[in-house]
């Protein structure tokens, strides 16, 4: 019996088989491309739902006011404006010191009388500035009172035939030009780099067993005796390793679609709507990420001289594509066409688009998929010609 | 048939092959017996294709390994120096891992099997992982790779290492099997009593040469001694001398 030639595809087909087969069964590899996911999402989740609920709990304010019967209008006042008034308790400041009340309101005695001689009125916020907790209700209270004092002020320049214009040298218009859309993409921008993070790791395990392990395990030159391509060895594993990135990438955006769901984004004042078509688009350009991350990743692990150093520089790899999602966070990117060309960092550009709900043009995709290919495939053809190399193949002493 | 002509090859400073040369025939047992460090798995990685020498020439049924070495592969089971396996896998997978990068389809790769379970003994091992496998089983996986594809030359890189008497005796067995199936046989052995037990010729290799050749009766006529043991270190010590 002799061997039939064997060709690449079906010595492809073999190590492909073989490569899936032992990831499936390893639980390591297995716990990288699924817990991701399934975690950060769900980090994310519960971190938004946190900010959600505590924006959306503007509590009633309650401000316990001592003299009520002095500043009767200004009382009327903050009562109309949803404000509950409380009677003082007997100790105003070992209250607030002791953090039964946020603060008290201490309407002078001599209130009325100044008042009524057009000096300024003195009222006293009581209150502890250490305690951030109740910070946000001693901002209202002084922002009520600021508001009711320019309201009298008014009111009194009118009554005196002056222009209420005059108090006001400068007026500050804020005009937000960002559509809610685009508030939404901002807070979720960070979603492109969970999808580049995901491609980076979900294969990370798969790429070093297969090449630092195999050498590590001493199955490499049993493996390299068979008259088998090392470009189709090579191919077999790099699929293996980009079926595991890819799916985690993928299982990332699925999981944060779901997660999303439990989000009261409403209370973010944000809208985020991630349309089939949405979803398509970033779907399909994980696939160049992960191609790359999976070849890139396998290059250095098989240039690594032990297993654990191929892990040491794996895991550091993954800092790489970050980079631009963080920078994104802080200084939001303005595309150009080179940006395009540049691995991760298009992704994390044509995806904050896509999630914005920008047009993205077919030539950025394009030239994102075809530059993150090509350089997935040049580190394929290195680490391909290192598997002809003794020193690679017995080892770096 | 394995040929070897004047094999050099440095790593280095270090000449781990200095100008061996051997024939291995077919249907012989060929051992390349040494003391460790005397270039035996530098010549058998250099035949199976993974060593280039520095000079010289290693050719497998008249194919250059250096050249062709696919075409070689196709002709060797090999038995090397590491032989470490999956230890996810079963038996049975990693022979069909084997099988099928040979080239092999799914009825000669079962049938194969077949056959390799009945030789070896496998048949309570064969498909379940390797993980746990005692050296005796997993040296039994390691040869059953070697074997898959039925090659007619095999190079057996210290076929008996760490394995016990039970053991050793199974792989005797195994290799005499193959001699009488016609196929061309070379291990490599530091122990004596592997290479007088087996052997129809032994190539003694010292310090990257190969310093005699011939069958044991031969090579005790030779060195003077009747006892094989005794002729073996008075070629390698006499090859001291010289130097």
């Amino acid at each position: 019996m002799s061997a039939r030639q064997s060709g690449f595809g079906g010595q492809l087909r073999a190590v492909f088989r073989k490569e899936v087969l032992d990831a499936l069964r390893d639980r390591r590899s297995l716990m990288s491309a699924l817990l991701y996911p399934i975690l950060m999402p769900l980090m994310i989740t519960v971190v938004f739902g946190a900010v959600a609920r505590l924006q959306g709990s503007e509590r009633p304010l309650e401000v316990p006011i001592v003299g009520q019967d002095r500043a009767p209008n200004l009382v009327a006042w903050l009562e109309e404006r949803g404000v509950v008034i409380q009677d003082p308790p007997a100790d105003p400041d070992a209250a607030v010191r002791d953090g039964d009340v946020d603060l008290v309101l201490v309407i002078d005695e001599d209130y009325g009388e100044q008042f009524r001689s057009v000096e300024p009125a003195v009222v006293r916020i009581v209150h502890d500035s250490s305690r951030t907790a109740s910070l946000s209700s001693i901002r209202r209270t002084r922002n009520l009172l600021r508001g009711y004092s320019s309201e009298v002020g008014l009111l009194r320049l009118l009554a005196r035939g002056v222009s209420p214009g005059v108090m006001q040298a400068v007026r500050v218009d804020d005009l937000d030009l960002a559509t809610p859309a685009q508030t939404a993409a901002r807070f979720f921008s960070m979603l492109p780099m969970f999808l580049i993070l995901g491609s980076f790791i979900g294969g990370l395990n798969v790429a070093i067993d297969t090449t630092a392990g195999e050498r590590e395990r001493q199955s490499l030159e049993p493996l390299l005796v068979n008259p088998v391509s090392r470009s189709a060895l090579t191919a077999g594993k790099w699929l293996t390793t980009t079926v595991f990135s890819l799916a985690s990438a993928w299982l990332t955006l699925a999981a944060f679609v779901f997660m999303m769901r439990f989000v009261p984004l409403e209370d973010l004042e944000m809208q985020l709507s991630l349309g089939g078509q949405q979803l398509l688009l970033m779907a399909v350009a994980c696939g160049p990420m992960a191609l790359f991350a999976s070849s890139l990743q396998m290059f250095v692990a098989t240039f690594a001289r032990s297993f654990k150093e191929a892990q040491t520089y794996v895991n550091l790899l993954i800092f790489v594509p970050m980079i631009p999602g963080m920078v994104a966070q802080v200084y939001p990117l303005q595309p150009a066409m080179w940006m395009m060309l540049v691995p991760a960092l298009s992704h994390q550009l044509l995806l904050i688009d896509v999630m914005g709900g920008e047009p993205v043009t077919a030539l950025n995709l394009a030239l994102s998929a075809v530059a993150t290919t090509a350089l997935g495939a040049a580190f394929f053809g290195m680490t391909a010609r290192m598997l002809r190399q003794e020193r690679i193949v017995f080892g770096r002493g | 048939m394995i040929e070897v002509r004047n094999l050099e090859r440095r790593f280095g400073e270090v000449v781990a092959v200095d100008g061996v040369s051997f024939t291995a025939a077919d249907g012989r047992i060929t051992g390349l017996l040494g003391p460790n460090g005397a270039g035996k798995t530098t010549t058998l990685r250099t035949l199976y294709g993974l060593l280039r020498p520095d000079a010289g020439a290693a050719t497998i049924d008249g194919i250059d390994a250096v050249a062709e070495p696919l075409a070689v592969q196709r002709r060797i089971g090999v038995l090397p120096d590491a032989h470490g396996l999956y230890v996810r896998l079963t038996v049975r997978e990693h022979l069909r891992y084997v099988g099928e990068l040979h080239g092999l389809d799914g009825d000669a790769i079962a049938s194969s099997i077949e056959r390799l379970v009945a030789r070896l003994d496998m048949g309570e091992i064969i498909d379940r992982r390797v993980e746990g496998f005692s050296t005796g089983e997993r040296m039994k996986v390691a040869v059953g790779r070697a074997l898959v594809h039925d090659p007619p030359n095999l190079l057996l890189d210290e076929p008996t290492r760490g394995l016990d008497v039970m053991s050793t005796r199974a792989m005797r067995d195994l290799i005499r099997q193959l001699r009488a199936d016609g196929k061309c046989v070379l291990f490599s052995s530091h122990v004596m009593q592997e290479v007088s037990a087996l052997c129809d010729e032994i190539v003694i290799v010292a310090r990257g040469r190969a310093v005699a050749h011939g069958t044991p009766d031969e090579l005790c006529q030779r060195a003077g001694e009747d006892d094989l043991e005794e002729a073996f270190v008075r070629i390698i010590g006499s090859d001291e001398g010289l130097q």
